[in-house]
């Protein structure tokens, strides 16, 4: 007997499985303050089949260290097939992540992935809604790049603390409309980028959004004020602590109305009504 | 020459257990094999053993259920499982038609709930083996764990061993007072095979937050971390009793494997590890052989307990 093939809920990364792979940074670039745009090397078919919304995972460790132990989950920020590279965004918060940054041009990275389900932008949608905070940014970053380049109109919230961490306006192609809320008021609303939702709500033909949890529950209140029953419905790319990334630990999940589910293979990307909201 | 891999884990039971390498995933770190078929040939694993199964369905402990120590990771995951009914309608079916040898790890809180499920599995295609974890709380004893005391883990040995003649591994718990008296009471009630060790009960405090990290305060600590307390267990078990033993415990590298092969382990099972490499058991496996050739041994049982006197003899 040969291998039977894994059901596709949980060989993720859509058309290609995922595979473990040498990726050698070809550039390192300071943005949104103390984070850094990591461009590295990866296989053709995983760029090509990368779709915003799904990730992949990076050991963060020198070779034969055991700290960090687990890899860290990263989502894509841009797949370029013609450089041959895949972008991530990276805030130093914790040791793997301050780990990576740290890291100078050449290295080579040992990475997962593609990993997870991605953002599902609907036949019909013409007008997309973008809400993003801090590294939220890096998903929905990928979907408003390849949305525009399809002619879909395009609107990018994105909330930040200061002027100083949000994504400079030149990273953002120009036919995005990019609006941004900073809580000091230092650029853009002074306040919550949620704030600017309701203005986008009835306009939009489809919601997309990655951010830290407050703000979810903030823009589903929007949503339950503003586009009651809409449908397509609002769709989150949820963060959390992985280990394998692969369907088989279930360190990841996340409370749904069908149980708890891995957010690595069903996720991360949910519909909005689909998760438990406690 | 290549050197033989093979082991034979239940070499008093008609049933067999004989794998082509000494090399197993371990219960909770491979989901039920699908998963990892995503990533590598499943297929040339020595076995696997699948997630903990439950009598009843079971949805887990709350979020978060994992956090990084130095060198290792504390789990508190709470067996999350479709339970024993549901399980048997999926995996079987899947199983019978692979190659690899698959194991089913059994959890309950009662004797007879242990035997049920052995019952149930006794006669289920594609299922090689049970392993039997006895680090769960026994309700009809307080909720004392059956894997600390040797009554108790005889106990459950005896139920599962007179539900089914598939070969039955006891996996121990590192919690026991005295892990040679427990091995003992489990190899006296039947049981083909022993594996060890599971986690060691840890915890950890986020001082930022003043709080337990994870949501069931405490947690099951593996990887490289417990490594030197895994070594010690496997050898002294391996020189209390005759059956084979199948170590665990942190190990990442081929070196790691080696001490337990040589601490008198006849397979081992590789956890924490897959989820940082997931390539790690497949290339464990053609390391072994590599090592074995380059040092002449024409069989792995040669090296098997080499470092531990009751064994002396062996291989020479």
């Amino acid at each position: 007997m040969g291998m039977t093939p894994a059901p596709s809920n949980t060989a993720s990364g859509g058309h290609i499985r995922p595979r473990e792979f040498a990726g050698e940074i070809r550039d390192v670039r300071p943005v949104m303050g103390d984070s850094s745009l990591i461009a590295f090397t990866a296989p053709h078919e995983v760029i090509t089949a990368a779709k915003p919304g799904q990730f992949v995972e990076v050991l963060c460790r020198d070779p034969g260290a055991f700290d960090p132990l687990l890899r860290r989950p990263l989502s894509v920020y841009r797949a370029d097939p013609e450089r041959g590279e895949l972008t991530v965004l990276v805030r130093p918060y914790g040791r793997g992540s301050a780990w990576l940054c740290r890291q100078p041009v050449g290295t080579v990275l040992d990475v997962l992935g593609p990993l997870g389900n991605w953002f599902d932008v609907a036949p019909r949608s013409e007008r997309l809604l973008m809400v993003a905070g801090g590294v939220g940014a890096a998903p929905v970053f990928m979907l408003a790049e390849e949305a525009v380049r399809r002619g879909l109109s395009v609107t990018y919230l994105l909330g930040a603390m200061n002027a100083d961490g949000l994504l400079p306006a030149h990273e953002m192609p120009e036919e995005i409309e990019y609006v941004v809320a900073t809580d000091d008021g230092s650029r853009g609303h002074h306040g919550f980028v949620t704030d600017l939702v309701p203005d986008y709500l009835q306009w939009a033909d489809q919601v997309f959004s990655c951010g830290p949890e407050p703000m979810f529950r903030s823009l589903r209140q929007q949503v339950m004020q503003h586009r009651i029953g809409r449908k397509p419905g609002v769709q989150l790319s949820v963060e959390r602590t992985m280990a394998c990334g692969l369907g088989a630990c279930l360190g990841c999940v996340v409370e749904t109305t069908s149980g708890m589910v891995p957010s690595c293979t069903e996720g991360p990307v949910y519909e909005m009504e689909r998760l438990v909201w406690g | 020459m290549t050197p033989d891999l093979t082991v034979d884990l239940a070499p008093h039971n008609p049933r067999e257990l004989v794998l082509n390498n000494p090399v197993i995933p371990a219960s909770g770190c491979f989901g039920y094999g699908l998963e990892y078929s995503a990533v590598m040939d499943v297929q040339k694993l020595g076995a696997f053993v699948s997630k903990g199964i439950t009598p009843e369905p079971r949805s887990g402990n709350p979020m978060p259920r994992i956090t990084e120590t130095p060198a290792g990771m504390l789990n508190a995951i709470g067996l999350q499982n479709p339970g024993i009914r549901k399980f048997i309608r999926k995996y079987p079916a899947i199983w019978q038609h692979w190659d690899v040898p698959a194991i089913v790890n059994i959890s309950a809180e009662a004797v007879e709930d242990y035997a049920m499920m052995a019952r149930e599995l006794d006669e289920q295609p594609g299922i090689a083996a049970i392993e039997v974890n006895i680090s769960c709380p026994n309700i009809n004893a307080g909720g004392f764990c059956f894997g600390w005391d040797a009554g108790m883990s005889a106990d459950v040995t005896r139920a599962v061993r007179q539900a089914t003649t598939l070969p039955v591994i006891v996996k121990l718990s590192p919690g026991a007072l005295d892990v040679i008296e427990i091995a003992q009471a489990v190899a006296s009630e039947g049981a083909d095979a022993i594996s060890l060790i599971n986690t060691l009960v840890g915890m950890s405090i986020d001082t930022r937050t003043r709080k337990p990290v994870i949501a069931n305060v405490t947690g099951g600590l593996s990887g490289p971390a417990v490594r030197p307390v895994a070594v010690r267990m496997v050898y002294q078990v391996a020189q209390a009793v005759e059956i084979p033993v199948i170590g665990m415990g942190g190990i990442a590298s081929l070196n790691d494997a080696l001490e337990f092969f040589m601490a008198g382990a006849s397979a081992i099972q590789i956890g924490t590890a897959t989820f940082a490499h997931p390539g790690f058991p497949l290339r464990l496996i053609d390391e072994l052989s590599q090592w074995l050739a380059a040092r002449g041994h024409a069989s792995l049982r040669e090296i098997v307990g080499v470092a531990n006197p009751r064994f002396a003899g062996n291989g020479s």
